[in-house]
Protein backbone atom coordinates (compact mmCIF):
# COMPACT_ATOMS: atom_id res chain seq x y z
CA UNK A 1 0.00 0.00 0.00
CA UNK A 2 1.08 3.41 -1.09
CA UNK A 3 1.57 5.43 2.17
CA UNK A 4 2.04 8.20 0.24
CA UNK A 5 -0.15 11.60 1.84
CA UNK A 6 -1.38 9.26 4.25
CA UNK A 7 -1.42 9.85 8.59
CA UNK A 8 -2.77 8.13 11.34
CA UNK A 9 -5.27 10.73 13.82
CA UNK A 10 -3.03 11.70 16.78
CA UNK A 11 -6.00 10.64 18.71
CA UNK A 12 -7.96 7.74 17.58
CA UNK A 13 -5.23 5.75 14.80
CA UNK A 14 -7.46 5.99 12.00
CA UNK A 15 -6.22 6.18 8.63
CA UNK A 16 -6.31 9.24 6.38
CA UNK A 17 -5.68 10.69 3.00
CA UNK A 18 -4.83 14.24 3.72
CA UNK A 19 -3.11 14.84 -0.47
CA UNK A 20 -6.55 15.86 -1.58
CA UNK A 21 -7.13 18.97 0.61
CA UNK A 22 -7.64 22.26 -1.62
CA UNK A 23 -6.32 25.50 -0.80
CA UNK A 24 -7.38 26.72 2.60
CA UNK A 25 -9.24 23.67 3.59
CA UNK A 26 -8.76 21.72 6.47
CA UNK A 27 -9.24 17.82 7.48
CA UNK A 28 -10.84 16.59 10.78
CA UNK A 29 -10.62 13.27 12.03
CA UNK A 30 -14.38 11.57 11.47
CA UNK A 31 -14.52 9.23 13.71
CA UNK A 32 -13.53 11.25 17.22
CA UNK A 33 -13.31 14.97 15.37
CA UNK A 34 -9.72 15.84 15.92
CA UNK A 35 -7.82 18.61 13.55
CA UNK A 36 -5.72 16.54 11.41
CA UNK A 37 -4.50 19.16 8.21
CA UNK A 38 -4.69 22.24 6.94
CA UNK A 39 -3.21 23.04 3.27
CA UNK A 40 -2.20 26.63 2.61
CA UNK A 41 -0.43 27.44 -0.90
CA UNK A 42 1.26 30.56 0.33
CA UNK A 43 1.97 28.95 4.05
CA UNK A 44 5.68 29.43 3.75
CA UNK A 45 5.15 33.68 2.80
CA UNK A 46 2.70 34.30 5.73
CA UNK A 47 5.26 32.46 8.33
CA UNK A 48 8.16 34.44 7.68
CA UNK A 49 5.94 37.41 7.64
CA UNK A 50 4.32 36.49 11.11
CA UNK A 51 7.75 35.53 12.71
CA UNK A 52 9.80 38.12 11.26
CA UNK A 53 7.24 41.42 12.40
CA UNK A 54 7.19 39.10 16.05
CA UNK A 55 10.71 39.18 16.17
CA UNK A 56 10.59 43.13 15.72
CA UNK A 57 8.18 43.09 18.33
CA UNK A 58 9.67 41.41 20.63
CA UNK A 59 13.00 42.85 20.18
CA UNK A 60 10.50 46.26 21.12
CA UNK A 61 9.09 44.71 23.88
CA UNK A 62 12.16 44.01 25.61
CA UNK A 63 13.73 47.47 25.94
CA UNK A 64 11.36 50.02 26.51
CA UNK A 65 9.18 50.78 29.37
CA UNK A 66 6.02 48.07 29.94
CA UNK A 67 4.05 49.48 32.44
CA UNK A 68 4.53 52.11 35.58
CA UNK A 69 2.55 52.47 38.96
CA UNK A 70 2.04 55.63 40.61
CA UNK A 71 0.63 56.05 44.04
CA UNK A 72 1.12 58.76 46.82
CA UNK A 73 3.47 61.04 44.53
CA UNK A 74 5.61 57.96 44.24
CA UNK A 75 6.61 56.62 40.79
CA UNK A 76 7.51 52.48 39.94
CA UNK A 77 8.53 51.33 35.85
CA UNK A 78 8.81 48.49 35.12
CA UNK A 79 10.51 46.81 31.87
CA UNK A 80 9.76 43.18 30.56
CA UNK A 81 13.06 41.70 31.68
CA UNK A 82 12.27 42.80 35.11
CA UNK A 83 9.66 40.13 35.22
CA UNK A 84 12.09 37.45 35.89
CA UNK A 85 14.95 39.38 37.15
CA UNK A 86 12.78 40.74 40.25
CA UNK A 87 12.34 37.33 40.78
CA UNK A 88 15.93 36.69 40.97
CA UNK A 89 16.72 39.24 43.17
CA UNK A 90 13.79 38.09 45.86
CA UNK A 91 16.00 34.71 45.79
CA UNK A 92 14.07 32.28 43.22
CA UNK A 93 16.18 31.97 40.82
CA UNK A 94 14.52 28.82 39.62
CA UNK A 95 11.34 30.40 39.23
CA UNK A 96 13.03 33.44 37.45
CA UNK A 97 14.53 31.11 34.66
CA UNK A 98 11.15 29.89 34.21
CA UNK A 99 9.04 32.87 33.33
CA UNK A 100 12.40 34.30 31.27
CA UNK A 101 12.08 30.83 29.48
CA UNK A 102 8.11 30.56 28.96
CA UNK A 103 7.86 34.09 27.78
CA UNK A 104 11.14 35.52 26.23
CA UNK A 105 13.38 33.06 25.20
CA UNK A 106 11.34 29.90 24.21
CA UNK A 107 9.29 31.87 22.27
CA UNK A 108 12.57 33.99 20.37
CA UNK A 109 14.29 30.51 19.80
CA UNK A 110 10.78 28.80 18.31
CA UNK A 111 10.58 32.01 15.89
CA UNK A 112 14.19 32.23 14.87
CA UNK A 113 13.68 28.74 14.17
CA UNK A 114 10.80 28.84 12.32
CA UNK A 115 12.02 31.61 10.12
CA UNK A 116 15.08 29.50 9.31
CA UNK A 117 13.18 26.49 8.28
CA UNK A 118 10.33 28.78 6.24
CA UNK A 119 13.39 30.23 4.31
CA UNK A 120 15.23 27.09 3.22
CA UNK A 121 11.59 25.76 2.42
CA UNK A 122 11.29 29.10 -0.23
CA UNK A 123 14.37 28.67 -1.73
CA UNK A 124 14.09 24.75 -1.49
CA UNK A 125 17.46 24.19 -0.13
CA UNK A 126 18.10 21.04 1.30
CA UNK A 127 20.18 21.63 4.55
CA UNK A 128 21.15 18.67 6.82
CA UNK A 129 19.82 20.70 9.99
CA UNK A 130 16.91 20.94 8.60
CA UNK A 131 15.36 17.86 10.45
CA UNK A 132 17.10 18.84 14.30
CA UNK A 133 15.87 21.99 13.56
CA UNK A 134 11.81 21.22 12.72
CA UNK A 135 12.15 18.38 15.51
CA UNK A 136 12.89 21.41 17.98
CA UNK A 137 10.10 23.98 16.72
CA UNK A 138 7.47 21.04 17.46
CA UNK A 139 9.11 19.88 20.67
CA UNK A 140 9.45 23.77 21.89
CA UNK A 141 6.29 25.10 20.52
CA UNK A 142 4.15 23.36 23.65
CA UNK A 143 6.33 25.32 25.82
CA UNK A 144 6.10 28.78 24.93
CA UNK A 145 3.18 30.68 26.74
CA UNK A 146 3.11 34.04 25.34
CA UNK A 147 -0.51 33.85 24.93
CA UNK A 148 -1.00 32.99 28.64
CA UNK A 149 1.40 36.00 30.14
CA UNK A 150 -0.73 38.69 28.05
CA UNK A 151 -3.83 37.23 29.50
CA UNK A 152 -1.72 37.44 32.97
CA UNK A 153 -1.15 41.23 32.50
CA UNK A 154 -4.68 42.05 32.18
CA UNK A 155 -5.41 40.29 35.25
CA UNK A 156 -3.28 42.01 36.70
CA UNK A 157 -4.76 45.38 35.46
CA UNK A 158 -7.49 44.03 36.65
CA UNK A 159 -6.51 43.18 40.27
CA UNK A 160 -4.69 46.30 41.00
CA UNK A 161 -6.25 49.26 38.73
CA UNK A 162 -7.96 50.48 41.39
CA UNK A 163 -5.41 50.19 43.92
CA UNK A 164 -3.13 53.06 41.95
CA UNK A 165 -2.97 54.44 38.35
CA UNK A 166 -0.82 52.18 35.99
CA UNK A 167 0.43 53.82 32.54
CA UNK A 168 1.00 50.87 29.91
CA UNK A 169 4.26 51.70 27.92
CA UNK A 170 4.87 51.36 24.02
CA UNK A 171 6.25 47.69 25.45
CA UNK A 172 2.81 46.69 26.48
CA UNK A 173 1.69 47.16 23.00
CA UNK A 174 4.58 45.90 21.05
CA UNK A 175 4.30 42.49 23.55
CA UNK A 176 0.32 42.76 22.78
CA UNK A 177 0.90 42.95 18.73
CA UNK A 178 3.76 40.25 19.36
CA UNK A 179 1.26 37.63 20.69
CA UNK A 180 -0.48 37.77 17.97
CA UNK A 181 1.71 37.49 15.57
CA UNK A 182 3.62 34.75 17.44
CA UNK A 183 0.15 33.04 17.60
CA UNK A 184 -0.71 33.48 13.81
CA UNK A 185 3.06 32.11 13.07
CA UNK A 186 2.10 28.86 14.86
CA UNK A 187 -1.19 28.70 13.68
CA UNK A 188 0.49 28.51 10.09
CA UNK A 189 3.03 25.92 10.49
CA UNK A 190 0.94 23.13 9.70
CA UNK A 191 2.95 19.80 10.79
CA UNK A 192 1.86 17.08 8.23
CA UNK A 193 2.03 19.75 5.62
CA UNK A 194 5.82 20.96 6.73
CA UNK A 195 7.16 17.89 7.52
CA UNK A 196 5.76 16.69 4.18
CA UNK A 197 7.84 19.44 2.29
CA UNK A 198 10.98 18.76 4.35
CA UNK A 199 10.73 15.36 3.07
CA UNK A 200 9.99 16.14 -0.63
CA UNK A 201 13.37 18.56 -0.43
CA UNK A 202 15.81 15.84 0.67
CA UNK A 203 14.22 12.88 -1.68
CA UNK B 1 -11.03 5.17 1.64
CA UNK B 2 -11.63 8.06 3.59
CA UNK B 3 -15.39 7.22 3.32
CA UNK B 4 -15.06 3.61 4.65
CA UNK B 5 -13.28 4.92 7.83
CA UNK B 6 -16.39 6.05 9.61
CA UNK B 7 -17.79 1.98 9.10
CA UNK B 8 -15.02 0.01 9.50
CA UNK B 9 -12.27 2.17 11.00
CA UNK B 10 -8.88 1.35 8.98
CA UNK B 11 -6.26 2.09 12.26
CA UNK B 12 -2.29 2.20 11.48
CA UNK B 13 -2.30 -0.06 14.05
CA UNK B 14 -4.40 -2.73 12.42
CA UNK B 15 -1.65 -2.22 8.99
CA UNK B 16 1.18 -2.65 11.43
CA UNK B 17 1.97 1.33 10.84
CA UNK B 18 3.22 3.37 14.10
CA UNK B 19 2.67 6.94 13.52
CA UNK B 20 5.50 9.50 14.65
CA UNK B 21 4.33 11.54 17.38
CA UNK B 22 6.29 14.21 16.53
CA UNK B 23 6.03 14.23 12.81
CA UNK B 24 2.69 12.13 11.62
CA UNK B 25 5.15 10.26 9.04
CA UNK B 26 3.56 6.64 9.41
CA UNK B 27 6.25 4.00 9.32
CA UNK B 28 6.42 0.13 10.43
CA UNK B 29 6.10 -0.03 13.74
CA UNK B 30 9.44 -2.44 14.10
CA UNK B 31 11.57 0.48 13.33
CA UNK B 32 13.40 2.26 16.18
CA UNK B 33 13.28 5.69 14.98
CA UNK B 34 11.38 7.88 12.30
CA UNK B 35 12.94 7.51 8.91
CA UNK B 36 11.37 11.00 8.11
CA UNK B 37 12.38 13.37 11.10
CA UNK B 38 14.62 10.64 13.51
CA UNK B 39 12.60 10.81 16.29
CA UNK B 40 12.03 7.95 18.69
CA UNK B 41 9.59 5.95 17.29
CA UNK B 42 6.43 3.98 19.03
CA UNK B 43 3.33 2.35 18.19
CA UNK B 44 1.97 3.77 21.70
CA UNK B 45 3.44 6.46 24.10
CA UNK B 46 5.52 4.06 26.17
CA UNK B 47 4.43 2.88 29.66
CA UNK B 48 1.73 5.94 29.20
CA UNK B 49 -0.82 5.00 32.23
CA UNK B 50 2.06 4.18 34.37
CA UNK B 51 3.66 8.16 33.62
CA UNK B 52 0.75 9.69 33.48
CA UNK B 53 -0.50 8.47 37.13
CA UNK B 54 3.10 9.03 38.52
CA UNK B 55 2.96 12.34 37.48
CA UNK B 56 -0.94 13.22 38.42
CA UNK B 57 0.79 12.23 41.74
CA UNK B 58 3.22 14.16 41.49
CA UNK B 59 1.09 17.19 40.70
CA UNK B 60 -1.91 16.43 43.94
CA UNK B 61 1.83 16.45 46.29
CA UNK B 62 3.01 19.81 45.13
CA UNK B 63 -0.50 21.41 45.34
CA UNK B 64 -0.32 21.23 49.00
CA UNK B 65 2.37 23.67 49.54
CA UNK B 66 0.95 25.62 46.31
CA UNK B 67 -2.54 26.22 48.75
CA UNK B 68 -0.18 26.57 52.22
CA UNK B 69 2.17 28.46 51.45
CA UNK B 70 1.89 32.19 51.03
CA UNK B 71 1.98 33.13 47.06
CA UNK B 72 3.44 36.75 47.77
CA UNK B 73 3.95 38.84 50.20
CA UNK B 74 2.84 42.57 50.16
CA UNK B 75 5.38 44.93 52.36
CA UNK B 76 2.94 48.34 53.50
CA UNK B 77 4.70 50.35 55.22
CA UNK B 78 7.30 48.05 56.11
CA UNK B 79 4.38 45.43 57.34
CA UNK B 80 4.50 41.97 55.64
CA UNK B 81 1.56 40.31 55.05
CA UNK B 82 1.10 37.57 53.06
CA UNK B 83 -1.61 36.01 50.92
CA UNK B 84 -2.38 32.27 50.05
CA UNK B 85 -3.90 31.65 46.56
CA UNK B 86 -7.55 31.39 48.56
CA UNK B 87 -6.38 34.26 50.67
CA UNK B 88 -6.52 36.37 47.98
CA UNK B 89 -9.95 35.49 46.67
CA UNK B 90 -11.50 36.15 49.92
CA UNK B 91 -9.60 38.89 50.58
CA UNK B 92 -11.34 40.52 46.93
CA UNK B 93 -15.04 39.45 48.20
CA UNK B 94 -14.28 41.22 51.41
CA UNK B 95 -13.39 44.19 49.21
CA UNK B 96 -16.45 43.52 47.43
CA UNK B 97 -14.95 42.35 44.57
CA UNK B 98 -17.11 39.50 43.80
CA UNK B 99 -16.89 39.34 40.00
CA UNK B 100 -13.04 39.38 40.30
CA UNK B 101 -12.86 36.83 42.73
CA UNK B 102 -14.69 34.71 40.84
CA UNK B 103 -12.97 34.60 38.20
CA UNK B 104 -9.58 34.38 40.33
CA UNK B 105 -11.35 31.55 42.32
CA UNK B 106 -12.59 29.52 38.82
CA UNK B 107 -8.83 30.38 37.08
CA UNK B 108 -6.32 29.43 40.08
CA UNK B 109 -8.35 26.42 42.08
CA UNK B 110 -11.67 24.90 40.15
CA UNK B 111 -8.99 24.87 36.84
CA UNK B 112 -6.42 23.07 38.43
CA UNK B 113 -8.30 20.69 40.76
CA UNK B 114 -10.88 19.56 37.94
CA UNK B 115 -8.19 19.15 35.19
CA UNK B 116 -6.28 16.62 37.67
CA UNK B 117 -9.43 15.06 38.79
CA UNK B 118 -10.17 14.30 34.29
CA UNK B 119 -7.06 13.49 34.12
CA UNK B 120 -7.85 10.57 36.61
CA UNK B 121 -10.41 9.66 35.61
CA UNK B 122 -9.43 9.00 31.55
CA UNK B 123 -6.60 6.69 33.09
CA UNK B 124 -9.09 4.71 35.05
CA UNK B 125 -11.73 4.94 32.11
CA UNK B 126 -8.75 3.23 29.74
CA UNK B 127 -9.44 0.21 31.08
CA UNK B 128 -12.68 0.20 32.94
CA UNK B 129 -14.74 2.92 30.72
CA UNK B 130 -17.93 2.34 28.64
CA UNK B 131 -17.25 2.03 25.26
CA UNK B 132 -19.77 4.16 23.87
CA UNK B 133 -18.66 7.35 25.62
CA UNK B 134 -15.11 7.10 23.87
CA UNK B 135 -15.28 9.86 21.49
CA UNK B 136 -16.42 12.32 24.55
CA UNK B 137 -13.59 11.32 26.44
CA UNK B 138 -10.85 11.92 23.82
CA UNK B 139 -12.91 15.75 23.63
CA UNK B 140 -12.23 15.56 27.60
CA UNK B 141 -8.42 14.81 26.99
CA UNK B 142 -8.46 17.54 24.20
CA UNK B 143 -9.72 20.12 26.81
CA UNK B 144 -7.30 19.00 29.54
CA UNK B 145 -4.61 19.19 26.98
CA UNK B 146 -5.53 22.77 25.68
CA UNK B 147 -6.00 24.20 29.54
CA UNK B 148 -2.84 23.06 30.92
CA UNK B 149 -0.65 25.71 30.36
CA UNK B 150 -3.05 28.27 31.28
CA UNK B 151 -3.12 27.62 34.98
CA UNK B 152 0.20 29.89 34.88
CA UNK B 153 -1.51 32.91 34.85
CA UNK B 154 -1.23 33.04 38.77
CA UNK B 155 2.37 32.69 38.05
CA UNK B 156 2.95 35.27 35.79
CA UNK B 157 0.74 37.56 37.26
CA UNK B 158 2.74 37.29 41.26
CA UNK B 159 6.14 37.74 38.82
CA UNK B 160 4.03 41.09 37.28
CA UNK B 161 2.90 42.38 40.59
CA UNK B 162 6.87 42.12 42.15
CA UNK B 163 7.93 43.78 39.36
CA UNK B 164 5.58 46.16 39.01
CA UNK B 165 4.98 47.13 42.56
CA UNK B 166 8.09 48.35 44.07
CA UNK B 167 7.73 51.73 46.01
CA UNK B 168 11.08 51.83 48.17
CA UNK B 169 9.30 51.99 51.82
CA UNK B 170 5.55 52.34 51.01
CA UNK B 171 4.49 49.55 49.06
CA UNK B 172 6.84 46.13 47.90
CA UNK B 173 5.28 43.00 46.91
CA UNK B 174 8.26 40.09 47.27
CA UNK B 175 6.86 36.49 45.79
CA UNK B 176 6.39 33.69 47.91
CA UNK B 177 7.37 30.26 47.91
CA UNK B 178 4.06 28.86 46.66
CA UNK B 179 4.47 30.64 43.54
CA UNK B 180 7.50 28.16 42.63
CA UNK B 181 5.37 25.16 44.07
CA UNK B 182 2.47 26.44 41.69
CA UNK B 183 4.43 26.85 38.83
CA UNK B 184 5.87 22.65 39.25
CA UNK B 185 1.91 21.73 39.85
CA UNK B 186 1.46 23.35 36.10
CA UNK B 187 4.53 21.65 34.59
CA UNK B 188 4.10 18.46 36.01
CA UNK B 189 0.28 18.04 35.00
CA UNK B 190 1.26 19.47 31.71
CA UNK B 191 4.28 16.78 31.45
CA UNK B 192 1.21 14.31 32.25
CA UNK B 193 -1.07 15.63 29.68
CA UNK B 194 1.58 14.96 27.50
CA UNK B 195 2.21 11.10 28.16
CA UNK B 196 -1.11 10.64 28.33
CA UNK B 197 -2.20 8.10 25.15
CA UNK B 198 -6.01 8.66 24.03
CA UNK B 199 -5.46 5.65 21.10
CA UNK B 200 -5.42 3.53 24.11
CA UNK B 201 -8.81 4.18 25.14
CA UNK B 202 -10.02 3.60 21.38
CA UNK B 203 -7.68 0.28 21.01
CA UNK B 204 -9.82 -0.92 24.39
CA UNK B 205 -13.23 -0.44 22.65
CA UNK B 206 -11.79 -2.27 19.30
CA UNK B 207 -10.85 -5.21 21.74
CA UNK B 208 -14.46 -4.88 23.19
CA UNK B 209 -16.16 -5.14 19.73
CA UNK B 210 -14.17 -8.05 18.68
Amino acid sequence: MNLEGFLACPSCDVLFDISTLEDGESAHCSRCGHFLSTYRADATQRVIAYTSSALMLLALACSYPFMSFKASGLESVMTLPQTALNLWHYGMPGLAFLVAAFIIFIPALVLVLMLALNVALLFERDCDWLRPVGRLIYWLQNWSMVEVFFIGVLVSLVKIGHMATVIMGLSFWAYALFSLFFVLSLAGLDRAQYWQRIEALQS
Amino acid sequence: MRNVAVDAPLTAASQGLASCHLCLKLAAANQQRCPRCGAALHLRKSNSLERTLALLLTACVLYIPANVLPIMVTDQFGQPTPSTIIGGVVLLIDMGSVAIAAVIFFASVMIPVSKLAMMFYLCWSVRKGPAETVRQRTVLYRITEFIGKWSMIDVFVVAILVALINLSNLLVIRPGAAAMAFAGVVIVSMLAAESFDPRLMWDQREKSDE
